[in-house]
């Protein structure tokens, strides 16, 4: 319905005017933040494609520098991996489960299993690096 | 036989585990836990955790009841949420701000004219940090393999405690039985039975997470709570005024207290002596008008504050925990307990702020905690020592003690056996910025014979609590005034001012020094 809509309206401006990409990145359903350990079972462990989950703390200043960067690459990804955010102090049972101790912590998960995880905050290319390799390695 | 109508009469009969131990006569009581603590401080969490290492099966209760105006907090108790750590990191805040100042002399090109604190800021700092060490506890709770619960738990009987998995929904009641419980429960700030007290005041469960600016504050209470915040919010810029019904840190060496009390004047906190709230009401501007009576002259006053916090001492919460049902014996509104701090029920023990008569304080909870599991569970026989336990008023001139005051070695050994060195000193940094050495004072409190066996040392000046601690191993191993004056000083320090004490009280001569290095 909302791709019909678009080309609707990029078909109406580009009449008018000149052609103005309008891109509409499925942003709400690739990045979203856990409500329920309910949630994290439907769109995290039952999830077909790969899930990067960010565990953060409100309190964490690391945190909150890394929680933009990782939203940045997994936009970058185009779908073919999704984030998944959790508030430990909201979820601290799953938290505990996932053996999270210092926030933050990346953890890439497919077919309900831990593939991967990262702990801290890194800069933006390893970031990237390290994704590209979990989304390489997850479709293997 | 009759062993069944005694437990039908006690209704005992009704507990399961009760039922198990009638049908099996002969077999032991199996228990869900070996040990079921209850409150997860300093004290709960130090025993739950060795008992633990100690190979035991630990459940670990911990809740907090919000206080009247909402405030709640995380796991860790008194001492990490409310108590200690936000009290050190405010009192930094504040010396911080000094620091700034004195800077200023010392050549740095910082303008130090409308210096003022972001209070938010400051709290939400506070809190991030008090939030991390909620994490950091739940975490090692789970790796220690405690089992936690955040609900309260109450005794069905001595062995059995009941709690309510989700408080607020009383249709889920769930009981637990225990060979041994540690009641670690800590105690709350007290409210005045006056008019508006719960209402319109706050208390040190409040201030840490305080959203508004304090503003002009009214600190009811002169114990080291409500000295220590009059002392950090002075140092903040607001403006405290220390209402005394009596006298300053009760319990504490009379000199000392009266010296602080003094460096406290001299900074420019404001005191009401003997002086104690009538009642507080709020007036149409928002602000609070506070009525109180000065006992000594018997007039009345009132002055308006934004701010009333209530630190007239804390009560032990033993309300909740239905003690009658165990048979637990409580004084006042403390937990009784011997040497080894087990009830007057055998296997109910009480550790931390909960216990009557002994030192409100971290280290000895946890300590006391440690070595009540090691007994319950490795068959050691250490008992804690309350003797001689150092602690530390954190005011801006800080205050630490380890030992005996003055006044209770003289009541002790008599004035006649009691030696007593004393000084002031100057410390080298505060002479550039030329901050007040008046009340930078130390003394030792000796036995007059032989080589002088110290039964006190008192020390008001910078970090007083690092001056001390290392004093605190030395009392214990016996340090005497013979060792103190053999000891050579660390230069330039104001710990060393202890190695350097000659003049005693009993010369008379003027304790006040020339001049350092001599």
């Amino acid at each position: 319905m909302q791709r019909q809509m678009i080309n609707i309206l990029t078909r109406r401006l580009g009449t008018a005017q000149q052609m103005r990409p309008l891109s509409v990145t499925a942003q709400r359903r690739e990045i979203f933040k856990v409500q329920s350990a309910e949630d994290f079972d439907k769109k995290v462990k039952n999830s077909q494609q790969p899930v990067v989950v960010d565990f953060f703390a409100t309190w964490c200043n690391p945190c909150k520098l890394l929680t933009p960067r990782i939203e940045n690459v997994v936009g970058e990804q185009k779908g073919s991996i999704k984030l998944a955010k959790v508030d430990i102090d909201e979820h601290s049972e799953l938290a505990l489960d996932y053996d999270v101790a210092a926030v933050p912590v990346l953890v890439v998960m497919q077919n309900g299993k831990e593939v991967q995880r990262m702990v801290g905050l890194q800069d933006e290319d390893k970031i990237r690096a390290w994704v590209a390799a979990a989304v390489k390695q997850t479709k293997q | 036989m009759s062993l069944l109508k005694v437990l039908r009469a006690t209704d005992l009969i009704r507990s399961h585990s009760a039922l198990r131990w009638c049908r099996h006569t002969g077999s032991f009581p199996r228990y869900d836990y070996d040990l079921v603590v209850l409150g997860g401080g300093s004290a709960g969490l130090a025993c739950a955790k060795e008992a633990v290492d100690c190979g035991a099966r630990v459940l670990c209760f911990d809740y907090v009841k919000p206080t009247p105006v909402g405030t709640k907090w995380g796991i860790g108790g008194t001492c990490v949420n409310v108590g200690c750590i936000p009290k050190k990191l405010m009192h930094q805040a504040s010396l911080l701000g000094e620091a700034v100042h004195e800077a200023v002399a010392y050549g740095w090109n910082v303008d130090d004219r409308n210096l003022r604190p972001d209070w938010r800021k400051l709290v939400r700092s506070v809190q991030n940090h008090i939030k991390s060490v909620n994490w950091v506890t739940r975490v090692d709770l789970r790796d220690k393999k405690v089992e936690y619960v955040n609900s309260m738990g109450a005794f069905v009987d001595s062995h059995t405690i009941m709690y309510y998995p989700k408080p607020g929904q009383e249709g889920d009641r769930r009981q637990v039985t225990a060979k041994y419980v540690v009641v670690a429960v800590g105690g709350r700030p007290r409210y005045p039975d006056i008019p508006g007290a719960m209402e319109l005041g706050i208390t040190s469960d409040d201030i840490f997470s305080y959203e508004r600016e304090p503003g002009r504050t009214l600190v009811v209470g002169a114990g080291y709570v409500g000295l220590e915040c009059a002392c950090f919010l002075k140092g903040l810029g607001y403006d405290p005024t220390v209402m005394v019904r009596s006298i300053v840190l009760r319990g504490f060496d009379r000199q000392m207290s009266e010296l602080l009390a003094a460096m406290m004047s001299e900074r420019g906190v404001s005191f009401l002596n003997t002086t104690v709230p009538s009642s507080v009401e709020r007036q149409s501007d928002g602000r609070l008008l506070v009525r109180y009576l000065n006992t000594t002259t018997q007039t009345v006053g009132s002055d308006v504050f934004d701010t009333v916090l209530w630190a007239i001492g804390r009560r032990g919460l033993i309300d909740d925990l239905n003690l009658g049902a165990a048979g637990v014996k409580t004084l006042n509104d403390k937990i009784v307990v011997d040497a080894s701090e087990a009830t007057n029920v055998p296997h109910i023990f009480a550790v931390g702020d909960i216990i009557h008569g002994r030192p409100e304080l971290t280290p000895v909870a946890i300590l006391s905690g440690r070595l009540l599991a090691r007994r319950l569970f490795a068959g050691s026989t250490q008992r804690m020592d309350y003797a001689d336990v150092a602690t530390t008023v954190f005011t801006p001139l800080e205050y630490s003690c380890v030992g005996m005051s003055e006044e209770s070695a003289i009541e002790l050994h008599g004035a006649d056996n009691i030696e007593v060195f004393h000084g002031y000193y100057k410390p080298t940094e505060f002479f550039i910025p030329q901050k007040s050495v008046r009340h930078c004072y130390l003394k030792a409190v000796a036995e007059m014979a032989g080589d002088q066996r110290i039964l006190g040392l008192h020390y008001i000046g910078p970090v007083a609590g690092e001056v001390i601690q290392g004093f605190a191993a030395a009392l214990k191993s016996g340090l005497t005034v013979k060792t103190l004056l053999n000891t050579v000083g660390i230069h330039p320090t104001t710990a060393e001012e202890f190695t350097r004490l000659s003049i005693t009280k009993r010369s008379g001569r003027d304790p006040t020094p020339a001049s350092c290095c001599s």
